[in-house]
């Protein structure tokens, strides 16, 4: 018994016990090679389930296939496993600034199963984010079992992204740079080895099962310093493109919650809608990664007209998908806009500057989409990696720098905060480490308790307190019922100074005379930040904590200025 | 735990009950020695609240393992992060030898060391407090200098308080001269003018002679609380002996010890 | 005690039944009642170690506009005040966060599942998930409320057993009810119970508060636990021995939970942690 219980509590074994970087990386290994098995298994089911249902893309009626997909998918979240619907990625976000990481088991594959309705079925969503979710869950419930503290299970929370990205993409680095850049928020170096171990993992589960194989090959780009110009233009077309998605998402999210429909209605009309725009544009159904190969390639070979069409069909039918409640993520429909984008961005050029030898169009569709992705997650390395490993073309690294950082600086200005974070920041829920929301959430009125007030009874005469503030170290008194105990009102030395030094009064004056009752006070489970809104709005340097309607002790600004100090130290350090 | 007693020498210290060291010799010497605390102890060790300590360890900020209510460490690596963050970090024993130093003199013991003497000599304030002087049982003073550091605080104001008592005391503490507070009761021969508050001849003189000024004022303190009470003064005017003004002194401080912790 | 006991409120007459309870012990202990009237049908809680969705049951959500209205009456009736809950923290839209920083949790035996399904030996499983990982002790409810005039707590000679030891002391203390003690014995001599209290320094607490400690020697357990009055608030601790050992030999809470009908206090293996 007591041996089982010892292994699941590695952190207590000897060599681990004060250097844990050991098994992190050992936990970085199992988690990389889970995350990466749950995303090769969701990529393997989206493609049985494309080709299965591809026979009917033929009818009339195959506009409800999306449809049934996403009812079913909001059905299965809401009443099987009942989880709300989303993309969960900001969940993921929310437990790791707030809760160190929690997440519930189901998580792990809720969110597998419900996308792979939604997009199998031809939704327009991507299944990059629900198997981050995965992995995420996936990490914290193994570190969950390994009972590991807040911060290393933060940790392993991100090495589960991390595997989940890397083998789904077949690319280490941008698992690695996306999990630390969005997920974690802050780069550490007790964080990079172990998510790098578990991008690895996971990238070798992905290879070792299908193949090593780059997602989207290419032709050799010849870049020439015009175009390097040009890329600019692209930049501001691609964040253009970012904020149009995330304006569209957001007003589709906020109708359809005041449709009074049930969730799987919405769903299925949302369906709906983007199987009625796939008949007309069959590239804006499904996460759209075979549109994307033969974009990349040149191959596509609508005109000009039919492709900036296309870019805006994609962004409705995505919003239409995952604002009614679908359930999937939005990098994969990101790629496709934006190589859509760069797609028309070329056309154009062609037709204004026929004569100027641009490069192919498919290199326009990869810088367009690396576009896109900088500026809808405010995550240009990510981006740029990303492009990088997935089309093995390292030549377009300048132009790609370019078009990412300008396109994050763009949409930075018009939307401070990026798509993940933007529900978070709206609630005010957002945490990033060593800041002071973070610090004032972790701080609690109990750890800045003072309690070293002599209480004093309603109907003391002023002689006795005479006595009692020879021995107190403090200015206020807090007076309490003689029977009940309960907390009546405060007394400051500053109130009765006057009266101290007249003896014709001492026998004349009760406490319970020269108090004052009407005392703002602050209870145990009162936030920090509105317990400082209050010191502040009152002018007070102190107030009263009281529980129960009993005295506690007082918290003041002093001492919150020393713990603040103290624990931002501690969040901080290396 | 049996896993760890197998590698390592463990000094396992059991808080503030108390130091109990029990060394496991082994193959494999040296190298860890983890420290076992009550999470309580711990807390005060750190001189911080104790769920700051537990919500640390949870979060894994502190070099802190736990398992149920005991905290495991390395007492250098701890000491180190504390060092880093600006935190205090000392072991059980070592606080309670701080504690012990700031002690403040009571009147019975400073005037049992300094001595109880009667009919001094001297027409005017200076001769008094020469006679006095020389009366006082410090060898290491040097007489002439107390001497005139006494007159230049008689200069400054009248230490006469009033009913016939007079307090002389230099103006700062003596803390390399004397080990210890004393006070010096000196009855005068004569009383003396001493151009005290009320005007009235001063028949006894304590000479204050302290180590710090806290101990100056806890003592002058006690003392004027002593002489508030005019049945005490009459007591004085009798010129008793040492003993009995010893005990006398005794019963007001117990009176004052009451009332304090009331 | 300035502790707090954490309710949530079932718009039914069974709710009414256990609210009644919940302010019954508040009274007795000294604790300050919170109270949660949940909007949506589901919640997190997020422990130490471990965060567990509670999915409440529909009928927690009957009719939401009387829910206040009938609780304050109940409030009113038993003269004592309560604060009513309002989540600030959500993970989605419709799953708040609710703190974990009670001292006390009541609920009937299951809160996810329908109330035809709560009967003796039925504990549900969310309602098991909170009493492992939470730091504070959960009080189960019998079905109707009942005043409980005496503890009785169960020692079993495990860890758990002592923090339920603990448990009962503290509210003896607190409500100034009697409090015994009933031991089955299982192949231990009485002496080493008292072994174990004493290596625990419970001595004189042992001898402050208990009045009677009853050592089974003989018979079975069910049949012993005829014993402890009707009336009597049952003090426990769960998941005592090990897992395999429960398996095999079964554990002593289950036989308790299946066998009486008092209202029980459980003990989890996190309480009394980071206590002073």
């Amino acid at each position: 018994m007591r041996i089982l219980r010892r292994w699941r509590h590695p952190a207590s074994w000897s060599i681990f016990r004060l250097d844990d970087r050991l098994l992190l990386i050992l936990i970085a290994v199992i988690v990389g090679t889970c995350s990466g098995l749950a995303a090769v298994a969701l990529n393997r089911s989206l493609i049985a389930m494309f080709e299965w249902l591809h026979h009917f893309r033929h009818y009339w009626w195959s506009f409800i296939m999306p449809a049934i997909g996403a009812a079913l998918s909001a059905l299965f979240l809401d009443k099987m496993v009942k989880e709300g619907a989303g993309h969960g990625v900001p969940e993921v976000i929310y437990s790791v600034s707030r809760y160190g990481g929690l997440m519930r088991f189901r998580s792990s594959f809720s969110r597998l199963i419900s996308s792979c309705l939604t997009i199998g079925s031809g939704g327009s969503a991507g299944p990059e984010a629900p198997v981050v979710m995965s992995g995420a869950a996936i990490g914290s419930n193994i570190a969950k079992l390994f009972s590991l503290n807040d911060r290393q299970r933060v940790t392993i929370v991100g090495c589960g992204a991390a595997g989940a990205i890397s083998s789904i993409f077949n690319a280490p680095i941008a698992g690695m740079v996306f999990s630390i850049e969005v997920i974690l928020g802050e780069w550490k170096a007790v964080n990079i080895v172990p998510i790098a171990i578990a991008s690895v993992a996971g990238t070798e589960i992905s290879r070792i099962l299908q193949g090593n194989q780059i997602a989207f090959s290419h032709r050799l780009f010849h870049i020439g310093h015009l175009d390097i110009v040009a890329c600019i233009g692209l930049a501001i077309i691609s964040a253009v493109a970012s904020v149009l998605l995330t304006r569209l998402l957001r007003s589709m999210h906020g109708v359809s919650k005041k449709a009074p429909f049930p969730i799987w209605v919405r769903a299925a009309a949302g369906g709906c809608a983007v199987g009625i725009i796939g008949i007309f544009l069959p590239i804006v159904l499904g996460e759209g990664y075979h549109p994307l190969r033969t974009m990349i390639e040149g191959a596509y070979t609508q005109g000009l007209g039919i492709v900036t069409l296309a870019v805006f069909a994609k962004i409705l039918a995505t919003s239409l998908t995952l604002g009614w409640g679908g359930s999937g993520g939005i990098f994969a429909p990101c790629l496709v806009i934006g190589s859509l984008a760069g797609l028309t961005y070329h056309r154009g050029l062609l037709l204004l500057w026929p004569s100027v030898p641009w490069v192919n169009e498919g290199c326009f569709a990869l810088l367009g989409m690396a576009g896109l992705i900088s500026g809808m997650l405010h995550a240009p390395l990510t981006g740029i990696f990303l492009i990088i490993e997935i089309t093995g073309g390292y030549e377009v690294i300048l132009p790609l720098i370019i078009v990412s950082v300008i396109s994050t600086t763009l949409c930075h200005y018009i939307e401070p905060v990026s798509f993940y974070l933007k529900e978070l920041v709206e609630k005010g829920q957002l945490l990033r480490p060593g800041t002071d929301a973070r610090v004032l959430s972790d701080l609690s009125v109990q750890e800045l308790l003072e309690k070293d007030c002599i209480i004093v009874k309603q109907n003391m005469l002023l002689r006795d307190f005479i006595n009692i503030i020879k021995k107190s170290h403090r200015n206020y008194f807090p007076v309490e019922d003689e029977k009940t105990g309960r907390f009546l009102g405060m007394i400051h030395l500053d109130d009765i100074r006057s009266y101290l030094f007249n003896p014709l009064m001492y026998d004349a004056v009760v406490l319970g005379q020269i108090m004052d009752t009407d005392v703002k006070v602050v209870y145990l489970d009162d936030d920090l930040s509105e317990v400082l809104r209050k010191m502040d709005v009152n002018r007070l340097f102190s107030m009263p904590v009281i529980a129960n309607r009993k005295f506690l002790g007082m918290i003041s600004k002093a001492t919150l200025l020393d713990k603040y100090r103290n624990e931002l130290m501690v969040q901080t350090d290396l | 735990m049996p896993f760890l007693a197998e590698n390592h020498i463990v000094f396992i210290c059991k808080g503030m009950h108390g130091c109990t060291s029990h060394i496991l010799p082994s193959a494999f010497s040296l190298l860890s020695i983890y420290m076992k605390l009550n999470l309580n102890d711990m807390a005060r060790c750190l001189d911080l609240p104790v769920s700051t300590v537990d919500r640390w360890i949870r979060q894994g900020r502190i070099p802190i393992h736990r398992s149920g209510n005991d905290c495991i460490f390395k007492e250098s690596i701890l000491e180190k992060w504390a060092f880093n963050h600006g935190l205090r970090f000392s072991l059980p024993n070592e606080e309670r030898k701080k504690e012990q130093k700031f002690g403040l003199t009571n009147l019975l013991p400073a005037m049992q060391l300094g001595g109880v003497f009667h009919d001094i000599k001297g027409d005017d304030v200076e001769s008094v407090l020469k006679s006095a002087v020389d009366k006082v049982p410090v060898p290491a003073i040097n007489k002439q200098g107390l001497y005139e550091r006494l007159l230049e605080r008689e200069a400054l104001t009248s230490t006469g308080i009033g009913k016939g008592v007079a307090i002389p005391h230099p103006r700062t503490p003596l803390p390399e001269e004397t080990d210890n507070s004393l006070i010096t009761t000196c009855f005068l021969e004569k009383p003396i003018d001493f151009e005290a508050v009320d005007d009235r001849a001063v028949f006894v003189m304590f000479i204050l002679l302290s180590t710090s000024i806290k101990n100056h004022l806890h003592l002058l303190s006690r003392l004027a609380f002593c002489v508030r009470d005019d049945s005490f003064v009459e007591f004085l005017r009798t010129y008793p002996d040492t003993s009995s003004l010893l005990s006398k002194i005794a019963d007001s401080e117990n009176l004052l010890d009451k009332a304090d912790h009331n | 005690m300035d502790a707090q006991l954490f309710h949530i409120f079932r718009n039914t007459p069974l709710g009414r039944e256990t609210l009644l309870q919940s302010i019954y012990f508040c009274k007795k202990v000294g604790a300050s009642l919170i109270i949660y009237i949940p909007e949506f049908t589901k919640f997190l809680m997020y422990f130490e170690n471990d965060v567990v969705q509670i999915d409440l049951d529909n009928s927690y959500l009957t009719s939401p506009e009387t829910a206040l209205k009938h609780a304050k009456e109940l409030l009113d009736q038993g003269k004592i005040k309560a604060r009513f809950l309002e989540p600030k923290n959500f993970t989605a839209s419709t799953l708040p966060d609710i703190s974990t920083n009670f001292d006390f949790m009541c609920c009937p035996r299951s809160i996810s599942d329908l109330s035809s399904k709560i009967g003796l030996g039925y504990i549900g499983p969310r309602v098991r998930r909170i009493v492992n990982s939470a730091r504070f002790p959960v009080l189960i409810t019998s079905p109707v409320f009942k005043k409980w005039r005496s503890i009785a707590v169960s020692f079993g000679g495990s860890a758990n057993a002592v923090n339920a030891l603990k448990l009962g002391f503290r509210i003896s203390r607190a409500s100034e009810m009697p409090l015994s003690v009933y031991t089955h014995m299982e192949n231990a001599s009485r002496e080493s119970y008292e072994e174990i209290i004493k290596n625990e320094n419970h001595e004189e607490e042992m001898d402050h508060y208990v009045t009677e400690w009853h050592m089974f020697e003989r018979g079975k357990f069910e049949e012993n636990i005829y014993d402890v009055p009707h009336d009597a608030l049952v003090v426990l601790g769960a998941y005592g021995h090990g897992l395999i050992r429960n398996i095999f030999f079964g554990s002593k809470m289950e036989k308790i939970q299946s066998t009486i009908t008092n209202n029980l206090l459980i003990a989890g293996p996190n309480y009394g942690l980071g206590q002073k």
